[in-house]
Parts: structure tokens; sequence; C-alpha cells
């Protein structure tokens, strides 16, 4: 008989564990690749980490100096909600909990309330709100060390109640997002949250006189929210009141206390072994009529059959087709009461009517390719179908690109009409050099996308959104072919302006649209070789079980 | 001179440095049930995808019906049907959308890829879930329905990547059933199992890879005096005695692990 073993070796196990993994990723060039450009990506925000921190810190030195606590506890909201709502936003909602993977090993419970908040610790996010809490502490001290004493455990209890409000908030999804449906129910509220937010600006414009009371009120309470209340610790501190700085940080405790039998009674029923598999329910039997699949005159029959799975994929995926109304919505907000508005205004991100149509077309084209650079990343399971049925790879890239242009169209058309009936008529030269140039832009993302969908694939998951990017080089790619649209477009544009006429840059866009048709078909015509040669690694990454 | 529905010469492949399956030369009548057997990590499955067109071979040759698969991949997949090791299922299609795209992936014009999904769905016991998503479905469901797509096309070649299991006996019974019934039309299947019985009831013929090589090959009688000469009991050997003879993992064989006893 053995016994399990001590905290601290089942503690280093899972963190040797998580090690070999990550090495053994770097074994494949493509592994190797995918963390140069992960590094590249990472210095570029950790460049924006730094600086922030600086800024926090100077700005916590004069908070102090100047005796300004209103602007420590603004600097305090802000680590506090970056905290809290940016792991949502960049890896979404997810139903996994990783330690619970490690319950069927001998895992004792303290082990493993640890490993949940390691995973909360050692996220970049916590590192980065850790280390601008202590350029803040820093700034205080250098302002008045005495504050010192105070600052330091109110900053603890703050992050130590970030922490567990971040897990506690994690541990009750994942237990909410157990099952597929609530998964995908809760990722579309959670997107149509991410829509909502673009209304706020035009509407607090509108009615935020209306909503001045309600403001006050809510600071008001805000009081006694814990970013004030680590503020009122420091402050009460400093001004001789220690009783008072001890009743307030007792607050914050209080709050930590809650938060942790909350994520306790989670990570308890998680330990027990609450089984959070996509349980079946019952069904009722249902005896439905079978229908023939579509069939559109003159298109192969395959790439019909092809494109009709796409697009009721598509449409079984609420987060994705949410994703394609974005920027719809966007338009919408952009452009609200803009409509004989005699002198437009320079807003967030357009300049005046005339360019709102090219906008939304820009926006338009930016979801798409998203979905054209990494174009089998929904394939999966049923990948090995288009291996073993009598069709060329053609076909199937036939259909996406037909999917996608198809879809691209809709919304361009809907932007085009939004604009007209929001803003007024854009003019015709205008419609006509955007359309021009969407052509051509359009031909190349599909022929780039083509392309570095079978070098890079990346499987995804429908219905969820967390850790779910496309591959590092894929992006990369991506973001080269739309830095040489732009490029090219702005070039063209200001060339045919210098040149007295834009239609220059239409016959332009027109050309290279042109050049590029020929282009796609040539890679078209590869697709269907380079998927046989390739079809091992395909298969590999994208029907890989989970 | 017999029809041969499946044939490699030579077929090799090589993971590195690793040579995972070794000069296989493998010979398939038509209309022969024909079990394909080996050990774990033998070489089966790498096998059934290569002569799938799943996996390049290395080095070899594969004729299915006597066409050269590297030659005319379209022309030998267009006469076989697959259920391999992961199903193939797009599973987010209810169980009648993939049994049409899947018939018309394979050039059934639209409305008999209906009728056959009909009358598979039926014939499966899965007429009463039309409605619900593939991804709910239990394993055996999955199973059965990836069973229904690699037949729908009436295939001359079918290939069953382990296709009992994880299938409950009354599913496998349906399967088995349908199973004799293409045999009995002069379809070929080719499948692996590590049921041994279930090999030894369905099949007519077998042949045993291991470690990479093909070991053993013929019909079952042949195999069985094969291996009863070597042997002075007499006794009328199973296909799994005859398995672990050839395959040298005689219980006995195996050592005692010390900290068990």
């Amino acid at each position: 008989m053995t016994s399990a073993p001590d905290r601290s070796t089942q503690l280093f196990l899972v963190g040797w564990l998580r090690w070999r993994l990550f090495v053994n990723r770097l074994r494949t060039s493509t592994g190797k690749l995918n963390l140069a450009v992960q590094i590249i990506t990472s210095a570029g925000m950790g460049l924006g980490v730094l600086g922030f921190g600086f800024a926090l810190g100077l700005g916590s030195w004069y908070a102090i100096s100047k005796a300004k606590p209103a602007l420590l506890t603004t600097e305090l909201w802000l680590v506090f909600l970056f905290w809290l709502f940016f792991p949502l936003v960049v890896s979404g909602f997810g139903a996994e909990s990783d330690p619970v993977s490690l319950l069927r090993f001998p895992l004792r419970y303290s082990t493993f309330v640890l490993l949940a908040l390691a995973h909360g610790v050692f996220d970049p996010v916590a590192a980065a709100c850790l280390y601008w809490l202590a350029t803040m502490l820093l700034g205080i001290a250098v302002a008045s060390f005495g504050a010192l004493a105070w600052a330091i455990p109110a900053f603890a209890g703050l992050a130590l109640l970030n922490l567990l409000l971040n897990r506690a908030i994690y541990a009750w999804l994942s237990r909410w997002m157990a099952e597929r449906r609530t998964r995908e129910i809760l990722g579309a509220m959670g997107i149509l949250l991410a829509i909502s937010g673009q209304f706020i600006g035009p509407l607090t414009r509108r009615y935020g006189h209306l909503a001045l009371p309600w403001v006050s009120r809510i600071v008001l309470a805000a009081r006694f929210l814990p970013p004030a209340i680590a503020v009122s610790t420091i402050a009460a501190g400093r001004g001789g009141s220690g009783g008072k700085a001890c009743a307030e940080f007792a607050g914050l405790l209080i709050y930590s206390g809650i938060l942790g039998w909350l994520l306790a009674v989670r990570l308890r029923a998680e330990y027990r072994g609450e089984n959070l598999s996509e349980a079946r329910r019952p069904s009722v039997e249902v005896h439905a009529p079978v229908r023939a699949g579509w069939s559109v005159t003159g298109v192969s029959p395959i790439v019909v059959a092809l494109f009709e799975k796409d697009l009721r994929y598509l449409l079984r995926n609420i987060m994705g087709y949410l994703t394609l109304l974005m920027p719809v919505v966007v338009i919408v907000v952009a452009t609200m009461g803009r409509r004989g508005s005699p002198h437009p205004k320079v807003t967030g991100f357009m300049l005046g009517p005339s360019t709102y149509f090219p906008m939304g077309v820009a926006y338009v084209l930016l979801t798409i390719v998203g979905l054209a650079f990494n174009s089998l990343a929904y394939d999966g399971p049923g990948l090995p179908l288009l291996f073993v049925a009598p069709i060329g790879f053609r076909d199937v890239m036939v259909a996406k690109n037909l999917l996608h242009s198809m879809i691209l169209v809709a919304e361009v058309i809907l932007v085009f009409v939004l604009v007209q009936f929001a803003a007024g008529p854009t003019p015709s030269r205008v419609v006509g050099l955007t359309l021009a140039g969407a052509l051509w832009a359009l031909l190349l993302n599909l022929t780039a996308g083509n392309l570095i969908s079978l070098y890079f694939p990346r499987k995804m998951k429908l219905g969820q959104m967390r850790r779910q990017h496309a591959s590092g080089l894929a992006m990369l790619g991506s973001l080269g072919v739309q830095a040489f649209v732009a490029g090219v477009a702005a070039a063209l544009y200001f060339l045919s302006r210098w040149a007295g006429n834009t239609a220059w840059c239409g016959i332009g866009f027109l050309g290279l649209a042109g050049i590029t048709w020929l282009a796609y078909r040539r890679v078209l015509n590869l697709v269907t070789g380079i998927a046989w040669k390739r079809r091992e690694a395909l298969l590999a990454e994208l029907s890989r079980p989970d | 001179m017999t029809d041969l529905a499946v044939e490699t010469n030579g077929l090799s492949r090589r993971f590195g440095e690793l040579e995972a399956v070794r000069k296989v030369n493998l010979r398939v009548e038509a209309g022969q049930f024909f079990g394909f057997l080996g050990p774990n990590g033998a070489g089966k499955s790498t096998t059934i995808k290569m002569l799938t067109g799943m996996l390049e071979p290395t080095a070899g040759q594969i004729r299915i019906l006597g066409l050269d698969l590297a030659k005319d991949p379209i022309g030998v997949k267009s006469q076989i049907g697959v259920v391999p090791e992961g199903l193939a299922l797009f599973d987010r299609l209810t169980g009648p959308e993939y049994l049409i795209f899947a018939g018309r992936m394979y050039g059934l014009d639209r409305v008999t890829a209906a009728e056959r999904t009909r009358e598979l769905l039926d014939f499966m016991g899965l007429a009463d879930r039309t409605k619900s998503l593939i991804v709910d479905y239990s394993h055996g469901m999955k199973k059965k329905l990836a069973m229904a797509a690699a037949v729908i096309h009436g295939p001359k070649v079918l290939f069953l990547d382990e296709p009992f299991e994880g299938v409950d006996a009354i599913a496998a019974g349906t399967l088995k059933a349908m199973l004799n019934r293409m045999i009995a039309r002069g379809a070929t299947i080719f499948l692996t199992s590590h049921v041994l019985e279930i090999v030894e009831r369905l099949c007519s013929h077998v042949a045993i890879i291991d470690r990479g090589e093909l070991v053993a090959q013929g019909s079952i009688d042949e195999l069985r005096s094969g291996v009863s000469a070597r042997r002075e009991d007499g006794q009328k050997l199973s296909l799994e005695q005859i398995f672990l003879e050839i395959v040298g993992g005689e219980p006995a064989a195996v050592p005692e692990l010390s900290w068990l006893e």
C-alpha cells in the first residue's frame, strides 16, 4: 500500500507536468514558431504594462503628496476592474477548471485549493495587476514612507480579494457552463453585453443628463466597495486613526471571507467528484421526416452539399454569427443621429458621413478574415470524411469561400442601407471605390486564407470561446495581408488624388482584383494536392481528440 | 485467377526513426470477410489509414479493386466505405443531415441520399432521434451512424477500424447482420478488432501484424492447421490461441509484478 504524497510533492509534480507539456509543444517547428510569435506579441503588451505601471506609480505619488485620495481610488478601481474583466474578455467563458482533471489522482484537498488559486496567480493579467499594485506602493513610499505601513496591508488585502473574486467567478461559471446549451447561451449573453457596451457612448451623449442623479448615488455606494475601502484604510492610518484604519481593513477581509466561502463551496463540490461533463438529458423521441439536401442549378452538388453543411454549422454557432453581426451594430452606433448633421464632427473612429460606408465595409472584411484564415477550424471530428470521400479539396475550399463571400455581400448591403438611412446618401464615387477595393481585398484574403488554412490550421470548438485563437503564424500572415491591403489602397488613393481623378484608384483596384482572381484560381487548383500532401498534419491538428 | 479487393506490395510507413509498418504484402480477395489483427501498437491503424488514403505510405504500393490508390485516389475512394478510428462525424449536424451529406459526398443525388438515409435510420434504430445533434448522441449511436454513413453509397470494399468497440450487444447484433448481408451480396469487408471472438465468428480470413510486420495471413483454418502442426497436444485451437501462438504472447510467459503478489 502506498500513501498519497505530501502537498509540496504534489505541487512540484503538477509544476513539472506543466513544464513538460510546454517543452513538448516545442518539439515541432510550428510549435517553436508559434512560441516566437507569442513572445513578440507579449513583448509589445509587456511594454504597455510597464508604461502603465510607471503612470500608476507617478499617480500614487501625486495623490499622496497632494492629498488627493480620489485619484488613488480611481487608480485602484482601474486595476480592480482590469483584473476582474480582462481575463473574461481575453479568454472568454470556459467550462474547464484545470485542477479538476487531476482529481483521478489521490490529490489532497489543500493541494486542489492551492492549484485553483495558483491558476489565478500565474495568470498574465494577475501578474500585470500585481506589478501595478507594486508600482503604486513604490509611488506611495516615495511620497510618504509612513503611509506605506497602511498601504501594504490594504493593497495585499485588495489583491487577495481580487484573486478570490476572479477564481470564484471562474468556478461558478464553470458550474453553469458545464452543459453545451447553457455554455452557448452564456457565451451569447457575453457577446450581447459587449455589443451593448457600444451603445454606452451615444446613449450617454443623448440621455446622460437624466442619468446624473443615479450616477451620484452609485458613487456614494462605491464608498463601500473594495478599492474605496483600501484608500480609506490608508487615509485613516495616515491621519493617526489606527482604530478606523483597522475597521476599514476589516471590511476588506470580510469581503475576502465571503468570496473565499463562495469559492470553497464550489471547490468542495468539485473535489467531491461533482460531474461537470456534458450530461445528456433523456430526450423526447422525435420521428421527424427526412428532407433531401439543397440543390442549386449550375453548381456542383458536392459544393452545394458542403456549403449547406458549413451554413448549418455557422447557424448553430450562436457566438459565431453574433460576432458577424458586430460590424452592423457598430455602424448603427456610429451613425446614430448623424443624418442631416450640418457639421459632421470627428467621432471616436469615424471622420464624416462619406467615410462611414468604406469604414463599415473594412470592418466587415476584418470579421470575414477571421473565418477565411482558419477555415477548417470547426471541421475537426468530421474532417477524415472529407479525405476518404471521392472529392477534391478544391470543392471544400470553394464552398467555404462561397459562404464567406455571401456573408460579406449580405453584410455590405446591410451596412450600405443602414448608412444611407442613418447618415444620408454616400457619394456614388465613394461607393464605387469602396466596392472595387473590397472585391480586391476579398479575393486576396481568400487566396491567402486558403493557403494559410491548410498550412497553419488550428482546431476550434463550437460554442466555446475559451482560449480559442488561430495559430500565431496564421494571425501573423493575416496581419501581413491586411497591412499590404491598407498600404496599397492608401497609395492608390493618394496617387489618384494627386493625378486629379480618384476614378483611377477604382480602376487600379479592379486591375488588382483581376490579377488576384488569376492567383486565386491558381491556388484553388493547387489546394487538392496540398491538402492531400498535408493530410496527416491536418488530421493530427484538427481531428485530435479533446 | 481470383480478383483481389485489397493488395499491397512492400507497404511501409516510417515516423522519424520508427518504422511503424514494414514491407507489408496483403492479399484480400473480393468477397472475403477479412480480419486484421495485431497487438496494440503493431501497426493496424497505420495500415488501415494508408489503405483508405488518410496517411501517405513511405514506400510501397496499394491497389484497391485493381486501382492504384496513389494514381487514382478519387476512383478508389468512390468504391470504398470507411469507419475510421475517430468516426469522422460532423457533430453539429443532425443524424439525417449527416447521412445526406455523406451520401452526396459519395456522389448520390439528393433524392436517393434522402431515401437511403430514411432506410438506414430505421435499420440502425436511430429514426427517433432525427432532430438531435450528433454531439448529443451516445457513443453507440455515433458508431451506428458512422457505420450507416460508410455504407450509404453501397461500397464494394468496407474498411472498419474497431467497429464493435463501445457498442452494446443489441446494436452489435444489428451491425453484424448488416455486414453479413453485405458479404452475401459480394462486398469485401476489412476490419480490425481487439475482440477475437467476434473476428473468429465473422471473418473467413485474417492477417496478423506484429511490430509492423505481417506475420501471418490466410483463412482461419489455414492458420489453425499451421499452428497445430507445431504443437503436440492436437486440440482444436481458438483464434485467440492461434493469435497468442503467432505473436508470442502466451499468458504463461507474462512476468509477474513484484508488488501485486
